[in-house]
């Protein structure tokens, strides 16, 4: 197994709802995609995925529907509510904030 | 925002099938496999090594489940049934802590209620905190000012923003409309109102014209008087009342919830119209008596406000007789002070009580508590290995305590308000407002905070610790801390029951002593009627002369009657009325004896219908009642210090400036300086069928009461008393009591105190034993194993009894030994409540030392027993 990044609290949130902006997607497209966009270097284990996936639903940032699959399997279908949209810019900006302040700080 | 807040509430309402979660997963894992196919596994390989990288199912799915937001309530429901199906495995526990926190909460919060309207009521004052009573006080009087000192005081004071004041009596007036009543009235100065921040809620206050001396006739008029009479009618301002037979324009409406600083009930305020030149002449040149109050400026003591109106005090004090000044001094006091000067201790020993009950009582639960929670200690061990987390433990721990402490706290309130009816229905009436107590919801809150505290702070405590491992491993494990802790609280509960019980004791004893003295007359079948007249219609001595000699005739020859007296006042009412320096005998100096006398005006039958001895001489006769000389009898005592070895009878006595008397007779002491102190020296004056003799006492003179005795039942002599009054003037009240309940109102203060005192005590010392019981059982359940080695190795059941008693009598005797200092330092504030009896009575504290000791034996013995009886072979097979 590849070497993994530990993911700073609460940056997952970020990362599936930045993921979910593109199109809607399932649970596990959602963990390969954010590994693939990563090179390999941030692996979403399914042990917090869905309980991070049913938090965001209960906060109204996702919607959850099921659908059909590529291959025509019963999967739940996860996409952006109008709410989760405005939190994922809120979250860029704070994110693009922070990053830049740790970058000055240990330049 | 709001369709968050919809979707949250959808998800609250209709929870998700599990099924979801699980097709979810299902899903991952299969998309997982595929992948691992295409990566050139065997689909049986594939599918392992996807099984192997998911992880934990379940775990990832009761995660999943965390996030609902009802998983928090459903947490809470969860724990709550856990905690019922405890708390009905073990009913006794339960029980035991629900009874201790409703006797805590419920005495306490009924006390509490009665307590705070006493002490700490808000009086219905702008700014109450900054009034005070101020003026002269003596032996025989509190505070009152004088119309030859009072103009310059109220000119020359510095420390008040005000000063006023309102005539020293309270009268009998009477309405004289279409619905006659008698009423009671006074007068104030026209500062008055303001001065105690109040004003009226029709109308207005009096104009400095209406304080002039035959300035228009204007009054204010109470509230209930304007309901009861005028309907609320608001047209009353435009319409005279007729008051006394005069027209009276009414010029203002108190407030609802006025009430005058001296808390005595007034139905009309007349302006106090003085004129200073000549009330100064008045009264002989002392000018007429007030009442004084001020408001004090804002941040003057009262220490300074003494202080600075010491120079005007010792001026006022030139014209006082210099061999009696030493008895007058300056006092200035809060209202609340002087509202409550009888019934402070009182108020301040219940509160003591209750919070000795209330310190019994947490002590109680907390020991119960921590033992539950030591027992408990495996069960959370096999908790915290299940994957329970602190948190989790933690907060079971905490529901089931505040489940305890909410159901105690709502038995505990109903509990409260049973017993403040029964407080208001034996409280006398001596104790002001306490009809209007409520029960107070500060009040329940505080108590209810402070049980749900104790509950929580000593349920959680076992809580909190992380269950060692060796407690999983069958090893009985024994919490010596705990121990400890509740060994200590025990000690505490037996030296406050011992508190409780002492004064409780203390009390019942002193109320016993004054229940039982001698009053020196007989109480049965006598009835007093008490009828006051009023000045306008009995405007003559003649006038009141008349009506109770009228009065009499009839009362005599009703059904069973034997014998009607009537007098000014009878014991154990009248009390002092003049000093003892004041009484001259003819042909000897003026006597050096300090003290007080009473003195009383009656008619012949009055010794017979009250049953009074005369020891020497003879009473009075029927015709004394017209002759022209005075007859007097002395009582016992009064004889006893003017003729300590000479004959009394044919001696010439006068009170004062007043006609010489002749002493015809000596009669037996009677109670007639209040129950609890000594009899006063008395004289008896016969009130003669002359005009003159009615004439006197001012504003007192106009009571007079009529004693009958009776071979009927009271109620039919009752009812022939007031038909008669009325045939006579039916506008006059009749305060009508038989000579025995008369007495027992003066002993109402005393039984009150008693009976709460001692409902506390029996509460503490139930509670205290419950406590000891638990502790002894506790540690005989601790010690189960070991006395079971004990007898396995030939102990026989007396060494155990011993060994357990032994552990028990150190706990008791510690307590007692604090509980008797405790007690001899908290006695000491019962002191002026007690008669006949010291605070430190050694036989009180005997008494309850044996008692508490047998009742702590008695705790201590049934778990004691209970080890004897343990069984060798299965204290040791257990665990």
């Amino acid at each position: 197994m590849p070497p993994t990044t530990d993911l700073l609290q609460g940056t997952l949130d970020l990362l599936i709802l930045r993921t979910l902006a593109l199109e809607p997607m399932h649970g596990w497209g959602i963990a390969q995609r954010i590994q693939q966009v990563s090179k390999d270097a941030l692996q979403i284990g399914q042990g917090s995925l869905y309980p991070a996936l049913h938090r965001l639903q209960y906060k109204g940032w996702i919607h959850a529907e099921w659908g059909a699959s590529e291959n025509n399997r019963k999967a739940k279908y996860y996409s952006l509510t109008r709410t989760g949209q405005k939190q994922l810019e809120s979250e860029l900006e704070n994110w693009g904030r922070l990053s830049t302040a740790i970058a000055l700080v240990l330049k | 925002m709001l369709k968050q807040w919809l979707m949250r509430l959808r998800f609250l309402l209709a929870p998700k099938p599990h099924r979801e979660i699980d097709e979810e997963l299902q899903f991952h894992l299969e998309q997982q496999a595929e992948a691992n196919v295409a990566a050139g596994m065997t689909p049986q390989e594939a599918r392992r090594q996807a099984v192997i990288a998911f992880g934990g199912v379940e775990k990832t799915r009761e995660e999943s489940h965390q996030q609902r937001p009802s998983f928090y309530i459903e947490t809470v429901l969860q724990d709550i049934r856990y905690a019922l199906r405890g708390f009905a495995r073990n009913p006794v526990f339960t029980l035991t802590i629900l009874v201790t926190l409703m006797l805590g909460i419920g005495a306490t919060t009924a006390v509490f209620s009665i307590v705070d309207r006493i002490l700490f009521r808000n009086l219905p004052y702008a700014h109450a905190d900054r009034l005070v009573s101020v003026g002269m006080v003596h032996s025989l009087e509190t505070e009152f000012m004088l119309g030859y000192f009072y103009y310059d005081w109220q000119r020359a004071q510095k420390p008040f923003e005000t000063l006023t004041s309102e005539s020293a009596t309270t009268r009998e007036c009477d309405l004289t409309e279409r619905n006659p009543a008698q009423l009671k009235c006074t007068s104030v100065e026209g500062n008055f109102l303001p001065t105690l921040g109040i004003s009226p809620v029709l109308g207005r206050n009096f104009l400095p014209q209406e304080e002039l001396p035959n300035g228009p006739k204007v009054a204010l008029i109470s509230y209930g008087l304007w309901l009861s009479h005028y309907n609320l009618d608001r047209g009353i301002l435009n319409k005279p009342i007729d008051l006394d037979g005069d027209p009276v324009e009414v010029v203002g409406v108190l407030p609802k919830n006025f009430e005058m600083p001296r808390l005595q009930p007034v139905d009309v305020l007349f302006p106090l119209t003085a004129e200073e030149a000549a009330d100064k002449k008045s009264n002989s040149g002392l000018g007429g008596p007030r009442r004084a109050f001020a408001r004090l400026k804002p941040g003057v003591t009262i220490q300074q406000a003494e202080a600075e109106l010491q120079p005007l005090f010792q001026n006022a004090l030139k014209l006082v007789p210099a061999d009696i000044r030493y008895d007058f001094h300056l006092k200035v006091r809060s209202l609340r002070d002087r509202q409550m000067q009888d019934v402070r201790t009182t108020a301040w020993v219940l509160l003591g009580a209750v919070l000795a009950v209330l310190l019994i009582a947490c002590a109680n639960v907390a020991s119960l508590l921590m033992a539950r929670g030591a027992a408990r200690q495996r069960e959370l061990a096999v908790r915290s290995a299940l994957g329970a987390s602190r948190g989790r433990l933690a907060r079971q721990a905490l529901t089931e305590a505040l489940l305890l402490s909410i159901a105690g706290a709502v038995a505990g309130c109903a509990l409260a308000e049973g017993l403040l009816r029964f407080f208001i229905a034996i409280a006398p009436a001596t104790i002001p407002y306490l009809d209007q107590t409520r029960l107070d919801l500060r009040i329940v809150c505080v108590t209810v905070v402070l049980s749900i505290g104790c509950g929580a702070l000593f349920g959680l405590a076992p809580a909190m610790q992380k269950p060692g491992e060796g407690m999983l491993s069958g090893r009985s494990f024994t919490a010596i801390s705990h121990a400890v802790v509740r060994q200590w609280l025990v000690v505490t509960q037996i030296a406050a029951s011992m508190v409780l019980l002492v004064a409780a004791i203390l009390l019942l004893r002193s109320f016993h002593n004054l229940e039982d003295q001698k009053l020196g007359m007989r109480t049965d079948n006598t009835l007093t009627a008490s009828v006051t007249l009023g000045q306008h219609t009995y405007s003559t001595a003649a006038s009141r002369l008349a009506f109770f000699q009228e009065l009499t005739r009839r009362l005599r020859f009703g059904p069973g009657i034997s014998l009607v007296s009537v007098s000014d006042s009878i014991p154990p009412g009248g009390g002092p009325s003049g000093r003892l320096d004041e009484v001259v005998v003819a042909g000897r100096p003026a006597p050096r004896v300090s003290g007080v006398v009473a003195s009383r005006l009656v008619s012949p039958e009055y010794f017979r219908a009250l049953d009074i001895s005369i020891i020497q001489g003879a009473g009075f006769r029927e015709e004394d009642m017209t002759a022209s000389q005075r007859p007097i009898v002395l009582s016992k005592r009064l004889a006893g210090l003017f003729f300590p070895n000479t004959n009394p009878i044919g001696q010439q006595m006068r009170f004062g400036k007043e006609p010489w008397s002749t002493v015809v007779g000596v009669a037996a002491d009677v109670k007639n300086g209040g129950l609890a102190k000594e009899e006063v020296p008395e004289f008896y004056r016969l009130r003669r069928n002359l005009a003159d003799d009615w004439d006197v006492g001012g504003v007192w003179g106009k009571t007079s009461v009529v004693v009958v005795r009776s071979s009927l039942p009271a109620e039919q002599t009752n009812r022939l008393i007031r038909s008669q009054v009325a045939a006579l003037d039916p506008t006059l009240p009749v305060d009508i009591a038989t000579l025995r309940q008369r007495v027992a109102k003066l002993a109402d203060q005393p039984r009150f105190q008693t009976t709460l005192v001692s409902f506390f005590a029996a509460t503490g010392l139930v509670l205290a034993m419950i406590g000891l019981y638990g502790v002894i059982a506790y540690l005989v359940a601790q010690r189960t194993q070991e006395i079971g080695v004990r007898m396995a190795l030939g102990a026989d059941k007396g060494d155990i009894l011993r060994l357990v008693m032994w552990r028990s009598l150190r706990l008791i005797v510690s307590g007692i030994a604090v509980g008797l200092v405790a007690a001899l330092a908290a006695t000491r504030v019962l002191s002026s409540l007690l008669y006949s009896i010291g605070p430190h009575d050694p036989l009180t504290f005997g008494l309850v030392t044996v008692l508490l000791v047998l009742s702590a034996i008695v705790a201590a013995l049934i778990p004691a027993r209970s080890a004897t009886s343990v069984n060798p072979i299965v204290a040791l097979r257990c665990d």
